[in-house]
């Protein structure tokens, strides 16, 4: 197919192909003119074309037309396209000669409107081939860029989806390295209150060690006296130096306060051990029943660390029905929270902790009185990676999980104003959840 | 693009007149065909239209013969202006000999005027024609209307492309004779490089345009 210059298609069809007479004048109707004319009395009329071949007659007998026989123009387009002729020995006269006129002007005429009746069929199918072809053309093209668009569609779903497979894999991966960094800090905390206790333990058994040694040492005296038989004054006195160079009063009375503390630091260790294995609970596995207000509780109880000095914490507890959850993941979420609410402000700080039932929901509140939160912000705080503080110093992960935790449970998390100033952290939970509720 | 029967000594020629709807295409043709002798043309052929608009074309045939004995055939048509008829433009427009641009004069009809344009090169290419060597004629019409561009913004705009720029008012009937015989004058001067009209075929420049532009009375 020719193509232009830019690569387009050249059409190679054109309109208005000359046409003879012969073309424009079919037979039947210049034959039934002149028989007409015939009729009304101009006999032995032709039809010659321009080189004087004749190419129709009126029937009537008589000699072909010669050179000098009466004629007239039939023009096609303005050029003479042949002529109407009456023979020789035609009988000749005024209504001849007006006769030949009128069929030399119809003949004309009758060729001028076939031919526009040709152009205009011939037009008006070539224009609607040639529309049709463009159509088809066109139809081709499109259906050949869809395929290109539907493949590269389907390669970008996959695509697609293995990136988004890639993200959701990473993505919870930071999730569970936010919930490990949580509990890290909280670890490194417990294990500061851990080692204040087992510091003093260790100090007092040193002591008591020695105390023991020095026990040993005059039990061991006195048994050699009694073995040999004689409590005489000089094995007397000399027991009585030894004992006094051992300090032995002074670390009896000693080593009961010492075992007192040693216990009571244990004890304090042991405590640590139990709240944080009821924090974590650590024994379960998915889901359990609890009582959130102990959760909080406990969670309060591994934090103590984390409380600022002089920070009023206001628990205004209602009894709470147990629900099955899973408690370690909830502790976690309190965990963050209480977090949250503890670095709100350095001084004055006062945490209230409010439980209730509301509906078919429980309903915690978490309140600070630090800056709060702004309102154009207080949707954006849970998307991930969200965070308003110093590039480093937070992944902006940790309401993150929070949000993930109740959502997973059927809950809602919002954050309001406190009146007076900060953030109130609000969780509603339902009391019920539908089997397809249940966590993961 | 022109037919050429050497053995008949007959040549077709093609003038086309191009331009955007109702710039008056076929109000140029209807004032040739009064204006000019009926000797040497034919009838004015109106190919059907609807409500006054044109959808195929019309025809205006010229006939003349060479003192060679050359017959020659110049048949001058209208395109339709309308947007739709795209393809019944470039149907008409294949083989042009030579080309009469008619824009409406009117400020307001610049775009569409313009868009034409740009129309008439697309098509040229597409049929094979290179504007450069086409006899090409920019007529702008309707000069008896308000609002018109006036005559000095308008060659300014034209002057660079060396085309002849005709003012005329085809309803008063004025510039568009002009038109024709300057349209037919640069086409003679295509035709003679190829075909020698001047010396093999004894036709003059003045001759070729006096022949076709005969006026009546």
């Amino acid at each position: 197919m020719p193509t232009d210059s830019e690569g387009r298609r050249r059409i190679v069809y054109c309109v208005g192909e000359e046409r003879s007479l012969r073309d424009v004048l079919p037979e039947s109707e210049a034959a039934a003119l002149l028989a007409a004319a015939s009729r009304a009395g101009l006999r032995g009329v032709r039809v010659v074309d321009p080189g004087g071949m004749a190419l129709w007659g009126s029937g009537d007998p008589g000699p072909p037309p010669g050179e000098g026989d009466p004629r007239r123009l039939i023009l096609l387009e303005g050029e003479p396209a042949g002529s109407v002729v009456l023979s020789a020995g035609a009988s000749r006269g005024e209504t001849q000669d007006a006769l030949l006129a009128l069929l030399a002007d119809t003949l004309t005429a009758i060729a001028h409107t076939n031919l526009k009746r040709m152009l205009t069929t011939e037009t008006h199918t070539e224009v609607v081939n040639r529309s049709y072809e463009e159509l088809l053309e066109t139809n081709r093209s499109l259906s050949a860029s869809e395929q290109r668009y539907r493949e590269l569609a389907g390669t970008l779903e996959v695509k697609v989806r293995e990136r988004t497979e890639e993200l959701t894999r990473a993505m919870a991966q930071l999730v569970q390295q936010e919930k490990m960094a949580s509990v890290g800090q909280l670890a490194a905390g417990v294990a500061h209150e851990i080692n204040n206790p087992l510091a003093f333990v260790t100090s007092n058994l040193r002591t008591l060690k020695k105390y023991t040694e020095r026990f040993l040492d005059i039990i061991a005296r006195y048994q050699r006296v009694f073995e040999h038989g004689g409590v005489a004054q000089q094995d007397r006195d000399d027991l009585r130096k030894h004992r006094e160079s051992l300090r032995l009063d002074a670390i009896s009375a000693d080593a009961g306060d010492l075992l007192r503390q040693t216990l009571e630091g244990t004890e304090r260790v042991r405590k640590i051990v139990a709240d944080l294995k009821g924090f974590s609970h650590i024994d379960e596995e998915g889901e359990a029943p609890a009582d959130l207000n102990r959760e909080i509780d406990r969670t309060l109880s591994v934090m103590t660390h984390e409380i600022p000095a002089g920070a009023a914490i206001v628990r205004e507890f209602s009894p709470l029905p147990v629900i099955p959850c899973r408690p370690g993941a909830f502790n976690q979420l309190f965990l963050g929270l209480l977090r949250n609410a503890f670095q709100a402000r350095q001084e004055g700080l006062r945490v209230t902790i409010r439980t209730g039932v509301s509906g078919d929901r429980i309903r915690i509140a978490i309140a600070d009185n630090g800056p709060g939160v702004p309102a154009d912000l207080r949707t954006r705080i849970f998307e991930p990676f969200f965070t308003t503080r110093d590039v480093g110093k937070g992944k902006g992960l940790g309401l993150t999980v929070a949000y993930d935790i109740v959502t997973a449970h059927g809950g809602t998390i919002i954050v309001e104003d406190t009146p007076g100033g900060g953030a109130t952290f609000v969780l509603q939970l339902p009391i019920r959840r539908g089997d397809h509720d249940k966590i993961r | 693009m022109i037919e050429y029967d050497s053995e008949e000594q007959r040549m077709i020629l093609k003038f086309v007149y191009y331009g955007p709807a109702l710039s008056g295409k076929t109000t140029n043709l209807l004032r040739l065909h009064d204006l000019l002798a009926k000797e040497g043309r034919g009838d004015l052929m109106v190919l059907d239209t609807k409500d006054d608009r044109t959808i195929f074309f019309d025809l205006l045939p010229f006939f003349l013969v060479a003192p060679s004995g050359l017959k020659i055939k110049v048949k001058v048509y209208t395109v339709p202006g309308q947007v739709q008829h795209d393809a019944t433009r470039k149907a008409v427009l294949q083989r042009a000999d030579g080309v009469a641009y008619i824009a409406d004069s009117r400020r307001s009809e610049a775009k569409n005027n313009a868009e034409s344009f740009g129309n008439l090169e697309r098509n040229l290419s597409i049929v094979g024609i290179d504007i450069d060597k086409l006899p090409l004629v920019i007529q702008y019409n309707k000069r008896d209307l308000p609002g018109i561009l006036p005559e000095e913004e308008i060659r300014k705009a034209w002057g660079p492309t060396g085309f002849p720029v005709i003012l005329s008012s085809a309803l008063e009937g004025w510039g568009v004779v002009e038109t024709f015989r300057t349209l037919a004058e640069r086409a003679y001067d295509a035709l003679d490089r190829r075909h020698d009209f001047a010396g093999t075929h004894g036709l003059t420049r003045e001759s070729f345009a006096g022949r076709l532009v005969r006026r009546t009375g």
